[in-house]
């Protein structure tokens, strides 16, 4: 198949956005200033060539000026008309629903349904028909369901913000409450149980195609700020991602990181996806994060300029967010197909090299400049049936739960004692040891039968005066929620006996903090005991194992081993630990990680 | 003294921005400065600017575009980034 890059570009014209408000203190030009800041965007567009994807908001509907523009350009440039669940906040809203709040996955399941009602018919009463695509930052399985059944001509939807989590909370001032790490980072189609998996097939198919809010930068939103690093202009003006030159301003990041995108068809068969959606806060006309509307202006301009070159040029095919979801669907016949990004450093000016993984049954990442410790993964596979909302356990975190996140629960490094998050490889020889997270290496990627391999430029440990080249191979099965691991010894040892422990340390949570671990049980093939925090150790032949109830899962991990073993964490140190361990001279040791589902 | 006032461009907190906290900070007229909430910052628009400059030293490739992807296991090739260039 030949390469495609899809685009989807979103507008949505707002009449009281939340910042502009705020930002102008109440003054009353923000209506126009709003209508202004969507024809801009709409403009912008329009003359490099792109269509739009014009997406309503509640307070919009009831200006006849928007849904007469939305038709016209609609007719003229060919932009889909969509809904969106973003912009509730106007006069109309709170008075009828007595609130401030403005995220639907945060309302209580009722209001859910009255909301996407109440707009749904306001929409189909200014238009004379439903939309086919609507969105929000996040969209839980509740009530994209429920649009779904009620309005099945809804066929794609904006249902997460990659890495949105902790780290936006933090970066906010602890003021920001959009939790939702753990959802893949490109297209996929949400299943009917948690938004954030992939479906497993037809039976568990949603209906719609899920669009991510932004491209995000798949390594630099790991550990900093998602919303600097983004293909959204604003997003890179707020990480001070540009420099001077004379009297311009420029950003070759953005192209940078739209370019690596593209560059994703690589691993994806050919087929590869970005998006813009800038909402109209960011173009207010006092400005943002030190840049004044000029520049704000100016970046958009050059973000739609941009595409509308790579358009010109055949590398790009804009598509409106309906018509990328007949497209997606078309490209993506087999659900348990992962998607893939091998994702380099385009700004920092590291080597470091991550691969990023998802299908229906796990996400997960490996990180090469730890030797391809796996330091992010998300057990989907456990379809956790979480609910999100007011009345339900869960108020506004939205997040789906890790067992491994490096960042969050300190991965290799830990200062004095203990244990992070982190699945990796340490090697003994004479009583000495080194672990592969500290040998810095780059990989590369390969589609095999039924799934893919990634493979390590071969590391060298030194033990003892004795060099062990090892290169470690990583396969991800399709949809099954099993990796395999092989850890080749490349050079002769001349007889010498090694031994490779694969370990898996892990917690389970959606933030830095550890919940009680009271409830899991470890074991060794039958033998099992219950997680008391006392550091209790297990071995035997059989397959290491833990059962996470809190998220529905079960880890295993086995392997060609000579011995398995489980260990409980401690207070200090809330993990648990799966190893497989075996002495060799020569060849491979070869392991196996599986997840299930667990009730 | 009267109480303080976001600045013209909502200036954030340099200090507290290079540990990845976006935070407003406030102008005090009768000092001329900026002041955060949050951490012991204050300094003058041309303190925060240059603190911003600081800021950007550790997007090492800032001014760089990528030229070729290249093969899986080798980093991207970079080249210097011209003015006006997309
Ligand atoms: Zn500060």
């Amino acid at each position: 198949m030949d390469n495609l890059f899809a685009l989807n570009i979103i507008h949505r014209p707002e009449l009281s956005p939340e910042y502009a408000e705020r930002a102008l203190g109440g003054r009353k030009d923000v209506r126009d200033e709003s209508l202004d800041i969507f024809l801009f965007q709409q403009s912008a567009a329009h003359e490099n060539g792109l269509k739009t994807t014009i997406q309503i908001t509640y307070a919009s509907l009831f200006s006849d000026k928007i849904v007469e523009i939305a038709k016209e350009h609609h007719g003229i440039y060919g932009d889909e008309i969509g809904l969106s669940l973003l912009g509730l906040p106007c006069k109309q809203f709170r008075e009828k629903y007595k609130t401030e709040d403005f995220c639907i996955w945060m309302f209580d399941e009722e209001t859910k349904k009255q909301i996407v009602d109440d707009c749904f018919s306001l929409f189909f009463e200014k238009f004379g028909f439903y939309p086919e695509s609507t969105g929000s930052y996040f969209l839980d399985a509740f009530t994209i369901n429920y649009i779904k059944k009620k309005y099945p001509s809804v066929k794609c939807a904006v249902a997460t913000c990659w890495e949105e989590g902790p780290k936006a909370y933090h970066t906010c001032n602890n003021s920001w409450y959009t939790f939702m790490d753990g959802g893949p980072w490109n297209p996929w189609i949400p299943s009917k149980v948690n938004s954030h998996c992939p479906a497993s097939g037809k039976e568990d198919d949603s209906g719609i195609v899920a669009i991510p809010h932004l491209s995000r930068d798949l390594m630099a939103c790991f550990d900093g700020n998602g919303s600097n690093f983004g293909t959204h202009p604003q997003n890179v003006l707020r990480g001070m991602i540009y420099y001077k030159d004379g009297d311009s301003v420029e950003y070759p990041y953005l192209y940078n990181l739209i370019d690596e995108y593209r560059h994703l068809a690589k691993y994806n068969d050919g087929y590869c996806y970005n998006m813009m959606f800038v909402g109209p806060g960011w173009l207010n006309r006092a400005g943002r994060w030190e840049a004044p509307y000029e520049l704000l202006a100016k970046s958009y301009r050059d973000g739609m300029k941009y595409y509308g070159k790579l358009k010109k040029e055949g590398k790009c095919v804009d598509m409106t967010m309906s018509e990328f979801a007949d497209f997606y669907r078309e490209r993506h016949p087999d659900y348990r197909r992962g998607e893939c990004a091998l994702w380099k450093d385009i700004l920092y000016g590291s080597d470091k090299e991550y691969f990023w993984y998802a299908d229906p049954a796990l996400r997960c990442c490996l990180d090469f400049n730890q030797g391809g410790a796996m330091i992010d993964l998300r057990p989907y596979i456990a379809r956790i049936p979480q609910e999100t909302g007011i009345g339900t356990d869960s108020v506004w975190d939205a997040s789906y739960p890790y067992l491994i996140q490096a960042n969050y629960r300190a991965g290799y490094f830990t200062h004095y004692a203990g244990a992070g998050t982190v699945k990796s490889c340490k090697v003994h020889y004479h009583g000495q040891s080194a672990d592969l997270c500290l040998c810095r290496t780059m990989a590369s990627f390969r589609r095999t039968e039924g799934g893919v391999e990634i493979t390590a430029d071969p590391v060298t440990v030194l033990l003892d005066g004795l060099a062990i080249v090892i290169r470690s191979v990583f396969f991800f099965e399709d949809g099954t929620g099993k990796v395999l691991t092989r850890r080749e010894i490349v050079n002769d040892l001349h007889g010498e006996e090694v031994e490779f422990e694969e370990y898996f340390t892990g917690g389970f949570g959606t933030t830095e903090y550890q919940p009680d671990m009271t409830k899991l049980t470890l074991g060794v093939g039958k033998e099992e005991f219950p997680f008391t925090y006392h550091g209790k150790k297990l071995s035997g032949k059989g397959t290491a194992h833990v059962s996470i109830p809190d998220v529905y899962t079960r880890v295993e991990m086995g392997g060609e081993a000579d011995l398995c073993e489980v260990e409980e964490g401690i207070a200090f140190s809330p993990v648990y630990h799966l190893r497989a361990s075996k002495k060799i001279t020569k060849g491979a040791f070869e392991t196996w990680l599986r997840l299930q589902r667990e009730n | 003294m009267a109480q303080a006032a976001k600045g013209k461009l909502n200036f954030r907190c340099p200090r507290c921005f290079m540990r990845d906290i976006d935070i407003d900070m406030f102008f005090d007229a009768d000092k001329k400065e900026y002041y955060c909430l949050r951490c012991n910052f204050r300094g003058t628009e041309e303190e925060v600017e240059a603190l911003n400059e600081q800021v950007k030293e550790k997007y090492g490739r800032l001014r760089e575009r990528v030229t070729d992807f290249g093969a899986d296991n080798r980093p991207p090739v970079f080249a210097p980034h011209r003015r006006g260039e997309q």
